[in-house]
């Protein structure tokens, strides 16, 4: 009897450490095969990045404050100081006037792409997508057309389309006033050793500063249309000018906060849920770091300038993935992708940097385009009889 | 059901002879036309292959060799693919339990709703929703279960593992009836008619939620053209929304072919020769009836007084006698003729007003005077001429009370037949069939509201039809009058406050069963709300849904004033009395409080306003118990006796047909039987014939007999506790049908 159920017992165990490592086996094939792909057909053929291409870089400062109420890092030590760079973005168009996601990547480094610790954020405090298999769809039901997209995703996924609704912003005054979430948990392993799991967000330093943009009782038929609105007075780069214009009056100051909670034995994976916020009762946020930021960079600096979840401590890493259904998957796929950065950097040495966003009227428009040359050709005219 | 017996009176002239051999005869005559047993099905016999194909004129029946011999191969061929079919289903069962065991995180989300232009946003409430994977090896796997909320929305957690699997093949989601069933021993088993079936894309379940969106279904819709409640059929042999069991269709194969080749050979040689047939050879190629076979035995019986009365009192048209004023024993029957209705001038359909005398005790009712208002020759089309008839009149006497029997059959088949059982029925089907699924009523409503608007469906086309049908082509009315008719009668019924017809001797057999049917029914209503309270109450919502849709496709309310206002003179005194006679007929209650809907008072009363029994009336209770008597009743007893005894009252085309010609005489219909110029041409008489054996003989489904297992059996043993006082009147409980269904 006890054999049998020995023999059942062990059984179990083996089919659990198979089914695990199919698992974690078709995730890392995902992965490469996902990155390998953008590498090549992305960022090698086409300069692109997945989907941030239209941004804007600029440099700074940011420092780690002293809160008792934080967990002692090592890295995170208090009045700890470091150079900084940071990059805003429109998702997706070569338009900052579209209804879209903007974001905010943060290096804790003043290099195009090294860092000891790089977050990056997007508007909204829900995702629009959930794990490496969510993605995977929502890259696959894109099917964008003249500013209008994710019509079927949304859908068939009224979590996205919920998560859509509250990251899309339609015409933000600056970005600097917007609220930028790292919704994917990371480990947080601190002095004490405990385990513990984070999440960043980035808020403006001034207290009370009016996040702008926020769609005000959105239509969710409409939301799959980002297009630029015919009366919209709004250019290409507003949002990009607007930046460098607010850094060359004085700085812009940040406030990145960190929200913790220790790990339990018997952890329930919704926790690690993008689309689902932690309650802020339970696990208040904390200020972690103040950024700021003092000078823009041009166009090719805000090209090159590239983050990777890869850059940071281990203690601060990717929580691991053990499928592509676990919420984790999309930290891991992202770990993966520095292929595809790479591929984008060659691309940019070997064949140039790719045109600056032109001011016409090509709106919602997501491929590069160059503008038009001044040929300069002068000729002369046949004298008249 | 069958006939009832005669008891005769002690005081009257017995001028057939001994009173109990009239009464013998009556009774061996009854015995002797009952249906046809189940006949042997022989390799090369004609197939029927469902009610929906037949027709007055040539039904799709294959009666040539070599089509019986494809037919039969097509049989064999289906009936070896049912076989693999259940074969199949039994090596790949559907398991009970849900695969899987983390359904934290993913889940199914949708709505199901009305489709159509009227209804395409109005939820479905309480249906079933399934999740199934299909493994490579073709196995089922439940992945997920539940059923839409009241708004129609669904959310059906399932474990993202156990869905992905790479053992799954494919994944579904399947949105379905409830039904129910009963065994023998009354213990209650659930299943599921599949409505619509979702295939998903596996790749497309990644976790959250997952949204099938508006599942739009044809359910039970109402057509949106008819002037009453009807359900909407496109096709009846694909979108339906409901389909006659097996049984039916091979209970009317085998029970009614005989009949039906009789009619198609009948019909071909009139067609090819319109006087090929006298209607004499063409009443004896039929199987005698009542009438046919106590006039073979006893001549002049049938047409006596004594008969008449009887049969008005006990036969199909079963009256509603009303007492005169000051006069004892007296009483007034009306049947309201053309009056007030479109109508064509071929054929007689004038009011008759008859007086009987009815005595306490065990007496039939003897007529004494017939006066008939309104055309009665083709000479005179006066719509107010009235004539009285008396006893000792005669001849006249004899053509008065056959025009009288006319008019009855044709009253009885358009107002008590079609609109008092089939469509009143058919709208308290719908509203059933749209709402109750999870609610204990569901069980005991739905089983005898089945297939009603299936029957209705092809009656549309069979009966009603000006260019089809047999009634505008067979009688006075016009498809027009018939519906402004039926509308009229739908107008004047509601479940609230209906009673069956009061007692009024001892002889009154029909009204006698008629109240001891009520009263078992309500008995065991009583009892099945006694039992499942709590249920009844906890899905309370679905009763007001039900009421809701009850009121709001009603016909608009009978309202006298409304129909007076602006009227003069004869016009006021024809619609006045018309109206008498609804009211009376239908024992119509106009100071019952009805629903209304749009601004407009409905016929029928709501059962209950409040979406939470919490907050329901008091009466509310006794209005669901009381609605669900009345549909019950009259889905089951009161049709089965119209129905039943169509043969008995319209199987003689000479006694009574449901139109006498107006005839080439001056006297117009008042002529003896022997003018064949007033009776039904040959070839309505033989599709007459044709349509009383067909409803009357082509029984399927009783109560008792339970074929179909979806009765509760408890009804079945209430009534066969009464089996003796129900035969003491007449009534065979094992023929009394669970359905209106032919």
């Amino acid at each position: 009897m006890n054999t049998t159920h020995q023999q059942s017992w062990t059984g179990e165990l083996l089919a659990d450490w198979l089914r695990r490592g199919k698992d974690f086996a078709v995730l890392w094939v995902v992965a490469k095969v996902f990155a390998f792909s953008v590498a090549l057909f992305a960022s090698l053929m086409l300069k692109r990045r997945m989907s941030h291409d239209n941004g804007i870089a600029a440099r700074g400062t940011v420092r780690i404050l002293d809160n008792p109420a934080i967990p002692l890092h090592r890295f995170f030590l208090p009045e700890r100081t470091f150079p900084c760079r940071i990059r805003h973005a429109t998702a997706t168009f070569l338009d900052d006037a579209v209804k879209g996601i903007r974001s905010m990547s943060i290096k804790f480094s003043d290099d195009h792409l090294e860092s000891p610790f790089d977050l990056q954020m997007n508007t909204g405090e829900r995702s629009l997508f959930w794990s490496a298999a969510s993605f995977l769809q929502f890259a696959r039901l894109r099917k964008q057309k003249w500013g209008v997209e994710y019509r079927d995703y949304y859908r068939k996924y009224p979590d996205g389309l919920s998560g859509a609704i509250e990251a899309l912003r339609e015409n933000p005054e600056s970005f600097s006033d917007l609220r930028y979430y790292c919704k994917t948990p990371f480990l947080y392993i601190g002095e004490d050793h405990t385990l513990r799991y984070a999440k960043y967000r980035v808020v403006p330093a001034k207290m009370g500063t009016r996040e702008t943009g926020i769609l005000q009782s959105p239509d969710p038929l409409e939301i799959p249309n980002q297009r630029v609105a015919a009366h919209n007075p709004n250019g290409r780069n507003y949002l990009k000018y607007e930046y460098r214009d607010r850094l060359e009056k004085g700085s812009v100051n940040y406030l990145i906060q960190i929200q913790l909670r220790t790990a339990a034995a018997d952890e329930d994976p919704e926790i690690f849920n993008n689309m689902k916020p932690w309650d802020e009762e339970i696990h208040p946020w904390h200020d972690l770091a103040e950024i700021e930021i003092t000078e823009a960079y041009d166009w090719v600096e805000s090209c090159k300038t590239t983050f990777h979840v890869g850059n940071m401590p281990e203690t601060l890493g990717a929580i691991p993935a053990k499928s592509i259904h676990d919420y984790n998957s999309l930290n891991y796929m992202r770990a993966h992708s520095a292929i595809a950065h790479k591929a984008r950097l060659l691309n940019y040495r070997l064949f140039g940097y790719p045109p600056e966003i032109p001011d016409n009227d090509n709106r919602n428009w997501s491929d590069w385009e160059k503008p038009h040359r001044i040929l300069n050709r002068s000729y002369d005219l046949p004298p008249k009889n | 059901m069958s006939g009832k017996h005669l008891t005769h009176d002690n005081d009257q002239p017995a001028p057939y002879g001994d009173p109990d051999t009239v009464h013998s005869i009556y009774r061996e005559c009854i015995e002797e036309t009952k249906p046809v047993p189940t006949r042997e099905r022989t390799f090369l016999a004609p197939r029927l292959k469902g009610i929906h194909h037949l027709d007055i004129g040539y039904s799709k029946v294959v009666t040539a060799s070599p089509g019986m011999i494809l037919d039969n191969l097509y049989n064999f061929y289906d009936g070896v693919k049912d076989t693999l079919h259940e074969w199949w289903l039994r090596l790949c069962p559907r398991p009970t339990a849900i695969t899987g065991t983390d359904f934290r995180g993913s889940s199914i989300v949708g709505r199901t709703t009305y489709a159509g232009r009227h209804d395409h946003d109005k939820p479905i409430h309480h249906l079933r929703v399934e999740l199934w994977g299909r493994t490579w090896w073709l196995g089922w796997r439940r992945l997920a279960e539940g059923y839409s909320g009241f708004d129609g929305r669904f959310e059906l957690p399932y474990d993202l593992r156990a869905a992905r699997s790479s053992a799954i093949r494919k994944i579904r989601a399947e949105i379905s009836q409830t039904t129910y069933r009963f065994d023998r021993h009354g213990n209650r088993s659930r299943s599921f008619s599949l409505a619509v079936a979702l295939p998903i894309k596996k790749s497309d379940l990644v976790g959250m939620r997952y949204d099938l969106r508006d599942i739009q279904i044809e359910l039970w819709c109402y057509r949106p053209d008819c002037y009453i409640p009807r359900v909407k059929i496109d096709d009846l042999q694909h979108e339906a929304p409901e389909k006659y069991v097996e049984g039916r269709n091979e209970a009317i194969t085998d029970q009614f072919i005989p009949v039906e080749l009789i009619k198609l050979k009948h019909v071909t040689m009139l067609r090819a020769d319109p006087n090929a047939l006298t209607i004499e050879e063409i009443q004896a190629d039929y199987p005698p009836n009542l009438t046919t076979c106590i006039e073979a035995r006893l001549p002049g019986y049938s047409r006596s007084d004594e008969f008449f009365g009887e049969r008005m009192m006990n036969g199909m048209n079963a009256l509603t006698f009303e007492p005169i004023d000051g006069e004892e024993h007296r009483y007034r029957v009306v049947n309201w003729g053309y009056q007030g209705y479109d109508h064509n001038n071929v054929y007689a359909f004038p009011t008759t007003e008859m007086d009987f005398e009815i005595l306490p005790g065990d007496h039939a009712p003897r007529p004494l005077q017939i006066t008939i208002t309104g055309a009665l020759s083709a000479f005179e089309h006066d719509p107010d001429q009235k004539r009285t008839f008396y006893p000792t009149d005669g001849e006249r006497w004899l053509q008065a009370k056959r025009v009288a029997r006319s008019v009855g059959g044709l009253i009885s088949e358009v107002d008590d037949h079609f609109a008092r059982t089939h469509v009143n029925v058919e709208q308290y089907a719908i509203a059933a069939n749209r709402n109750l699924r999870l609610n204990p009523v569901t069980w005991l409503l739905l089983p005898h509201l089945k297939e009603v608007s299936l029957i209705d469906h092809t009656a549309d086309r069979m009966l009603i039809s000006q260019e089809a049908g047999y009634i505008p082509r067979a009688s006075a009315l016009t498809e027009k009058g018939l519906k402004h008719r039926v509308r009229d009668a739908l107008g004047m019924m509601n479940w609230k406050g209906y009673r069956p017809m009061p007692v009024i001797n001892d002889h009154h057999y029909y009204a006698r069963a008629e109240n001891l049917f009520w009263d078992i029914t309500y008995e065991y209503i009583s009892e099945f709300f006694e039992h499942n309270a709590a249920d009844i109450r906890a899905y309370w919502y679905e009763i007001f849904a039900m009421s809701e849709d009850l009121v709001s496709h009603s016909v608009p309310a009978f309202d006298r004033e409304a129909h007076l206002r602006g009227l003069e003179g004869r016009a006021y005194e024809v619609a006045s009395r018309r109206l008498n006679y609804w009211t009376t007929r239908f024992d119509h209650q106009p100071q019952m409080p009805t629903g209304s809907y749009g601004g407009e008072p409905r016929a029928l009363s709501p059962i209950t306003q409040a979406k939470d029994f919490a907050q329901a009336d008091p009466d509310d209770w006794e209005n669901l118990k009381e609605m669900c008597c009345y549909a019950i009743h009259h889905a089951t007893f009161l049709h089965s006796w119209v129905n039943e005894h169509q043969h008995d009252d319209i199987g003689e085309v000479l006694y009574s047909c449901l139109g006498l010609r107006f005839g080439e005489h001056p006297d117009g219909v008042m002529h003896p039987e022997s003018d064949h110029r007033i009776a039904p041409d040959p070839l309505r008489a033989t599709q007459m014939l044709w349509w009383s054996n067909l409803l009357s003989r082509t029984e399927y489904g009783a109560i008792t007999k339970n074929p179909d297992g979806d009765v509760n059996p408890r009804f079945g043993e209430l009534l066969k506790a009464h089996e003796a006082e129900f035969r003491s009147y007449g009534v065979l409980v094992d023929n009394i049908e669970s359905r209106t269904n032919i």
